[in-house]
């Protein structure tokens, strides 16, 4: 039952996603692109002392997209924006490897259940591309447009 | 009409994976324009040339190697027999990409010069977008595309004032992977002669559920993929006119496509060894022989209204659903079975994904054709597409699957 309980959080988040919109002005600001799907994701946030202090997300995508974003946007206030990356990297390990989530990240769970779809396992991960297109210089992504901009 | 239907439980039973149970419910597939399945006469056929005739084609003299060449040369004469063209207009690709790639590249690296014209249209697939897009930047042609219609056609009287005495090429796809229009192809390829332009039609989503035959058409190249026609992946054909083949030069060298090699230079083959340089994919090409074999032993008028009796039923049950949005033309014999919607309020790939739950099988995306998506003002569509071992209560499945999608979403 876990995977039928799981995907109604997923899609209440999709029906009322937290934080989303667009902050302006924004400290920070970066957009990605699903070339595989042309989902739409943008991530505007305001910071204090190295820390998250407010962000939004705005999402022109699937639920999971969706979802990823809202529950991603509930967490990250007060977030040091150096954390990030290890933040990231534990939660591609459980999404592509089946990691254990850190208690920091214990929230976005429910998000496993996309797992089984590897199709998808993409969608998820969306808001972190742009999270970290914010915060760092962006690699080069062969599926991803990714434009950046510090006002 | 006394004729009797199709019999569609007898072929589905000569598809052995239509028998796949998906979470528990039969698998109701249909992503045929994608790819479709394959009957068992064509995995036979695979597996008997791997257990009994492989070998290398043409360079051989021990029995394998003829036996292999032999096998070879008839699946290509099956293919021209097919669509009414002689052996040697048949060249083996791995696709339809390869071989609209082939084309451009071949005729268009020595046909294109500044200022000539390339006219596509807005419901191409990338695979006939993309390779011209190459060519006209190495030769400074220039692309020109023909308007879609709200209605999903092509704009006719657009079409005409585009072929002009500029276009060297009208590239176009005889039905679209998106909409399932069948374009008026006769029409355009007279127009584009007309003018003196070549023509190139884009088979891979008619050769399924349209007899083809290039000596009425007229067309100068043709393309299609074997694995939309019941057979295998990796296997495609180009088909072009005997003459312009042999008026084009080689676009890969290697063996098998030359006369005589010295250090400097080489002389070619004709066509089509020219342009099937390397050890040919042979087993899939013998593959696609079966494939023809066995739909050519379907009955053609009880295919065509099996096709058209499955548009209707799923253009009526989607249209019947509140929130849905039915993308191109109203009914056949302007459409073929390949159906594109989107569902008011749920993202493509949540309505694939809840579809699958419940055992039917569909695409969602953007289908190889983005311009036609910013066209249709849509990110992503929902496809479903039909196959000659499609049945009325896949049909019925799919509906319903779409309604449960919406409740699960809370828009039903």
């Amino acid at each position: 039952m876990d995977s039928a309980f799981y995907r109604e959080q997923i899609l209440e988040h999709a029906r009322h996603p937290r934080n989303s919109g667009r902050l302006d002005p924004a400290d920070a600001r970066a957009a990605v692109t699903n070339a595989l799907c042309g989902d739409e994701l943008e991530v505007t946030l305001n910071l204090s002392r190295g820390s998250i202090r407010e962000l939004r997300f705005l999402v022109r995508g699937c639920s999971i997209a969706q979802a990823s974003a809202s529950m991603l946007s509930e967490l990250l206030a007060g977030v040091e924006l150096a954390r990030l990356g290890e933040l990231g990297r534990a939660f591609r390990a459980m999404m592509q490897d089946g990691a254990v989530l850190p208690p920091a990240l214990a929230t976005l769970a429910p998000l496993a259940a996309v797992r089984q779809h590897r199709s998808r396992v993409r969608c998820a991960l969306l808001p972190w591309e742009a999270l970290e297109a914010c915060v760092a210089p962006p690699e080069p992504v062969s599926t991803s447009k990714v434009q950046k901009r510090h006002p | 009409m006394t004729r009797p239907p199709l019999d569609v439980e007898r072929i589905r039973r000569d598809f052995p994976i239509l028998r796949r149970m998906i979470d528990g419910q039969p698998l109701a597939y249909l992503d045929n324009a994608a790819t479709t399945q394959k009957p068992r006469a064509v995995i036979e056929s695979l597996v008997k040339f791997y257990e009994r005739h492989n070998a290398n084609v043409h360079r051989g003299v021990h029995t394998l190697a003829e036996e292999a060449s032999a096998l070879y040369e008839e699946a290509r004469s099956k293919v021209a027999r097919f669509i009414g063209a002689a052996p040697e207009e048949i060249v083996f690709t791995r696709g339809t990409t390869q071989a609209i790639n082939l084309a451009a590249r071949a005729w268009g690296s020595r046909n294109l010069r500044p200022g000539d014209e390339v006219l596509l249209t807005a419901m191409e697939h990338h695979s006939n977008i993309v390779p011209w897009q190459l060519v006209a930047a190495e030769t400074g042609a220039t692309l020109r595309y023909v308007p879609v219609t709200d209605g999903g056609e092509l704009d006719l009287a657009e079409a005409e004032r585009l072929i002009g005495a500029r276009t060297r090429m009208l590239a176009i796809t005889h039905a679209s992977n998106v909409l399932g229009t069948v374009n008026p192809v006769e029409r355009l390829i007279r127009r584009a002669h007309a003018q003196g332009a070549r023509v190139l039609v884009d088979a891979a989503q008619s050769v399924l559920h349209r007899r083809l035959n290039v000596a009425l058409l007229d067309c100068d190249f043709l393309a299609f993929s074997g694995h939309k026609m019941l057979g295998p992946m990796g296997i495609g054909v180009l088909y072009g006119k005997r003459a312009l083949l042999d008026s084009l030069e080689p676009v890969e060298g290697g063996g098998g496509m030359v006369g005589v090699v010295e250090a400097d230079r080489s002389t070619w083959r004709e066509s089509p060894a020219r342009f099937e340089a390397g050890t040919p994919n042979v087993a899939d090409a013998v593959a696609l022989g079966a494939a023809i074999d066995y739909l050519l032993g379907l009955d053609p008028a009880g295919l065509l209204a099996h096709e058209a009796d499955l548009t209707a039923r799923t253009l009526a049950a989607l249209r019947e659903l509140p929130g849905v949005r039915v993308f191109g033309p109203p009914a056949s014999p302007g459409r073929v079975g390949v159906i594109s919607f989107a569902v008011e309020g749920i993202h493509a790939h949540d309505v694939a994904q809840l579809l699958d739950e419940q055992g039917v099988a569909v695409r969602a995306g953007n289908h190889c054709c983005q311009p036609l998506m910013r066209r249709l003002g849509v990110a992503a569509t929902v496809r479903a597409s039909v196959a000659p071992y499609t049945t009325a209560a896949e049909i019925d499945r799919l509906a319903a699957a779409v309604t449960r999608a919406q409740h699960v979403f809370g828009r039903g």
